[in-house]
């Protein structure tokens, strides 16, 4: 690839805003008309209630209380909180050679963050009671509900990371304005409100404490503590509880979200003629990240397999052994396995790396992970600790409504990602002014540089 | 010793003190401890005064001499005693223990204020006030000791147990039980549940071994410990401190089915659809809910009994929606039919419409009560089932005693002579309110499938299958045993021929 020597500059990054292609209104056509769909079948769910998914009540019930909105859910928390990780890492540990995907990392938080709570809504049976029936019980909720939770740390860190990106865009927006189109005049001018330079170091010490905030707080308040809870401290569900499952969710949002960030500059790359701003070796690092954090996930999920089967109590065995036999988790556990095999072979010889076959790598992390958690959520339903009930295990399989969920949560992250990329620069002026020192582009750019 | 405003700017102030309340429970806990004990005959003044200065004992500002130094006399003058009986009919307190090196409040804390069946009231009472204000020293010691054993909601802590007047619950007698789904019946009868949302639901289970089969009587267990409750993000699903009844308030629930997820038992039916039953149908007040809330007690009560001529029964004395079937997109389950326990239904207190029809159908396995009353029918149940028990125990021992033998080691063991009794999943700590006579199942039993038995009817001798019971209830509805069959057919519903 010629261009891959080419110095990146402003005008790289400038390029989304000004120019646009022809793929990019068949790219919003796309993602608007199925947005239209998943609408329609929301309007349908809230007409008739949740009768039109495929829930149903365990028990004598016969089915499963959630489903694929709540596994949905988790994944989309799972990539959001992996995305905030990732971007707090590289500013925290100063990894430059990462440092053109952080910004691209914070949107993928905002607009998976965005989507999570959608789902919240999706899912529950009276959205419209939401604020009225959350907002006064909140003292006494937040004490003892892990839903309550949830709805807290979603909050905060869209709070966190919609700072995070305000703070850092400032810079940009200052520095780039007169290039920067007239029409979104208003916004620039709220972005920029009481800007002066002097604030730039300040600035720079904010962003860094706030990554380290982020990273500290990680194991416990996001995929590694509060989301887990959701189902780890209830002993009813043998498949559920389990102090595993904290380690194991942060292990999977990471795998997610650097999978989404590949799949995201890959796109970028494409359209925008990126290949010397995201370079070849970047999407390497990428991808061995992603395998290093693939295997811990595999890893874990060895270990629960070994402890449900081995000299496990019934209901914890019984489990296990249903997971184990489910087509959906074997091709799951066997792509997490060909994918680590193309990773661990490109680490070992460069030749075998490709960016087409990274991009495959990443589709795929990113469906056995969400069959998983979707999974994990309906199997640990069907196998409670009081399976007396003929009718248990529930049968479930995600009715039209549901899958027409995650097909509108996914082209609403690509409408959000059509429009961001009109607004402002997705790549920070920092990283390509990096390359401007010199040190852009060559390999091992990133050891020595961390504070 | 009274209290006194102006003392408080000089003395050190205890690190929980705030302006608003000295006791780190908080301003509420504090009004209440007063309210308590101004209902005693003692000295409220003087009781809110020492259970102060316990905090800052506790916090070791002064010494427990010191403390009880300053309230020796107006100990003495308040009981008109020399030798201080604080602790008279106390178990395990011997007040005479009670010098430098033996702490008082270590004392104290052995006893279990947190005990589920001693309501503190009661204990009051048996303590006399004096010890009482002690006791809420003991509460902040045990708040300061061991604060993750005090329960997180102090609002729990306080109400449940200060206006509790019942704690209803049932014994049922598996034992009597033979399937004949009336209380199923009844209970959907009483509250227009929709197809397959069996609050009561009864069933046949064999065991692996024997191939016996037993029949389970499942309605919720309304546990003393929720874990239902725990987890509702809104409050919804809450246990009512007046009685226990473990209830969802139908107007605040937004359908999240994290109580359905975290009840061990599967006894939560979620309105996934419209309700086959019609509001219209159910209610005749024609107010909104605000407006029955907003009513005075006698005033609401008044209302909701004229109500009941017309059989409604959806709000609870609190005004609260939260009997009968629940609106779509809320959570429901068996509620031990709230209205009744409120007086505001023809049907007295202290029934159920699945006891009466347990009863009608002359099996009489369901017994519902107030479980802290000894005559209440299920302890009476209890004491007249075992009383049989052991009477035919007595008969067997006195034909098999063998000479040399120990005639006690036929002693009964268990709470209620050999009663064979048990409380589903014990284990996990949610203390439920409903005890089983009879058979426990084992790991391995399991459900007779009832789509079997229908095919062979062979298989099983139940006298009714859930089907049989379509249109016997005041509301035509139909019934099914698996509801997502039902649910499957979406929201119109099954075809005509089928329904
Ligand atoms: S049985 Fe289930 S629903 Fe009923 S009180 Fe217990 S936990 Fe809650
Ligand atoms: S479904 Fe309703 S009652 Fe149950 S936890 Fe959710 S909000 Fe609470
Ligand atoms: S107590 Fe009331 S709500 Fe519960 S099963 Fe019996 S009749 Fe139904």
């Amino acid at each position: 690839m010629a261009t891959q020597n080419k110095e990146p500059g402003p005008d790289d990054i400038l390029r989304p805003i000004l120019n646009t292609s022809k793929w990019y209104y068949v790219a919003f056509g796309a993602a608007s008309a199925v947005v239209v769909v998943f609408l329609a079948a929301w309007s349908y769910q809230l007409e008739n209630g949740l009768i039109v998914t495929n829930l149903g009540d365990w028990g004598s019930g016969g089915g499963v209380t959630w489903g694929m909105y709540i596994g949905a859910f988790i994944w989309w928390v799972g990539i959001a909180h992996g995305g905030i990780i990732l971007s707090a890492a590289v500013r925290l540990f100063g990894m430059d050679k990462y440092q053109p995907v952080a910004r691209m990392a914070e949107l993928l938080t905002l607009g998976a963050l965005s989507m999570a709570g959608m789902y919240i809504v999706i899912h529950t049976g009276r959205p419209d009671r939401l604020v009225l029936s959350v907002i006064p019980s909140y003292p006494w909720t937040v004490q003892s509900s892990p839903l309550a939770w949830d709805i807290t740390v979603i909050t905060l860190y869209f709070v966190m990371t919609a700072t995070y990106l305000g703070l850092t865009l400032r810079y940009d927006i200052y520095r780039l304005r007169d290039r920067l189109p007239d029409h979104f005049d208003l916004l620039y001018r709220f972005i920029l409100i009481g800007y002066s330079e002097k604030e730039d170091k300040i600035i720079e010490r904010m962003v860094w404490w706030l990554a380290l905030g982020i990273i500290v707080m990680a194991p416990l308040l996001l995929h590694g503590g509060v989301i887990p809870w959701l189902f780890s401290v209830l002993p009813s569900m043998p498949g559920w509880s389990g102090a595993i499952q904290g380690p194991q969710f942060l292990t999977i949002a990471l795998t997610s979200a650097i999978s989404g960030v590949i799949i995201l500059s890959y796109v970028c790359r494409w359209a925008y003629d990126w290949q010397h701003v995201f370079t070849d070796e970047m999407f390497r690092g990428l991808t061995k990240w992603l395998g290093l954090f693939g295997l811990l996930f595999v890893w874990l999920q060895l270990q629960q397999i070994i402890n449900g089967v081995f000299a496990a109590d019934v209901a914890a065995e019984q489990v296990m052994v249903a997971k184990l036999e489910q087509p959906v988790y074997i091709i799951a556990m066997g792509t997490m396995v060909v994918v680590l095999g193309y990773i661990f072979a490109q680490a070992l010889d460069k030749r075998v790396f490709s960016l087409n076959r990274s991009l495959v790598a990443s589709i795929a992390v990113l469906y056995a992970t969400l069959s998983e958690k979707i999974l994990f959520v309906v199997e640990g339903l069907q196998y409670p600790q009081f399976d007396l009930y003929a009718n248990v295990p529930g049968t479930y399989i995600p009715s039209p409504v549901e899958l027409a969920s995650l097909a509108g949560t996914l082209a609403l992250c690509t409408l959000f990602f059509l429009v961001i990329i009109k607004l402002f620069p997705v790549v920070e002026l920092h990283a390509v002014e990096g390359h401007d020192d010199g040190d852009g582009g060559g390999d091992g750019g990133d050891e020595e540089v961390t504070a | 010793m009274s209290t006194d405003e102006s003392t408080d700017n000089d003395e050190p102030r205890h690190p929980y003190e705030t302006d608003e309340s000295f006791h780190p429970m908080g301003k509420e806990w504090e009004d209440q401890m007063r309210e308590e004990l101004e209902e005693t005959d003692y000295d409220a003044d003087l009781g809110m005064e020492m259970a102060k200065d316990a905090q800052r004992l506790v916090a070791g500002e002064i010494s427990e001499k010191e403390f009880y130094q300053s309230y020796h006399d107006d100990v003495q003058e308040e009981f008109e005693v020399d030798d201080r009986p604080l602790f008279e009919d106390l178990d395990g307190v011997d007040p005479s223990d009670f010098d430098d090196d033996q702490s008082m409040f270590e004392a104290l804390k052995d006893i279990d204020l947190e005990a589920d069946d001693v309501s503190r009231r009661d204990m009051m009472k048996k303590m006399g006030a004096g010890a009482a204000f002690l006791t809420y020293g003991a509460y902040a010691t045990q708040q300061n000791g061991r604060s993750d054993e005090v329960p997180q909601l102090v609002e729990n802590l306080q109400t449940k147990e200060k206006n509790r007047e019942h704690r209803w619950g049932m014994v049922i007698d598996l034992e009597r039980c033979d399937g004949c789904l009336s209380c199923v019946s009844g209970c959907i009868n009483e509250n227009g549940t929709s197809t397959g949302a069996n609050w009561m639901y009864v069933f046949a289970y064999v065991n692996e071994d024997t191939d016996q089969a037993n029949f389970l009587v499942r309605p919720c267990q309304h546990c003393s410990n929720a874990p239902c409750e725990k987890v509702c993000p809104v409050r919804a699903r809450h246990t009512r401190e007046k009685d226990g009844l473990v209830l969802t308030n139908y107007e605040t629930c937004i359908g999240c089915r994290y109580c359905q997820v975290a009840c061990p038992y599967g006894v939560n039916y979620f309105q996934w659809g419209e309700p086959d039953t019609d509001l219209s149908e159910l209610e005749h007040l024609e107010m909104r809910p605000e407006k029955v809330r907003s009513m005075d007690f006698d005033e609401r009560k008044e209302a909701l009994q004229t109500a009941a001529e017309d059989g409604d029964h959806i709000y609870d004395e609190r005004g609260w929606w939260t009997d009968s079937r629940p609106p779509t997109g809320v959570m429901g389950k068996c509620t031990m039919c709230p209205s009744r326990q409120d007086d505001h239904t023809e049907s007295p207190q202290g029934t159920v419409a699945c006891q009466d029809a347990c009863d009608e159908a002359g099996m009489s396995a369901i017994h519902f009560g107030d479980l802290e009353d000894e005559d209440s029918r299920p302890n009476r149940y209890l004491r007249k089932r075992s009383e049989n028990v052991e009477e035919n125990d007595r008969h067997f021992n006195d034909e098999d005693v063998v000479e040399g033998e120990d005639p006690d080691m036929w002693e009964s063991t268990t709470n209620w002579g050999r009663l064979s009794s048990f409380k589903l999943l014990e284990d996990l700590n949610t203390q439920p309110n409903i005890t089983y006579l009879g058979n426990e199942p084992g790991p391995n039993d399991k459900q007779v499938d009832p789509a079997e038995i229908r095919e062979d009817p062979e298989k099983l001798d139940t006298p009714v299958s859930y089907e049989d019971l379509t249109g016997q209830d005041r509301w035509g509805n139909q019934v099914v045993d698996n509801r997502k069959e039902h649910l499957d057919y979406g929201p119109s519903g099954p075809p005509e021929e089928e329904a």
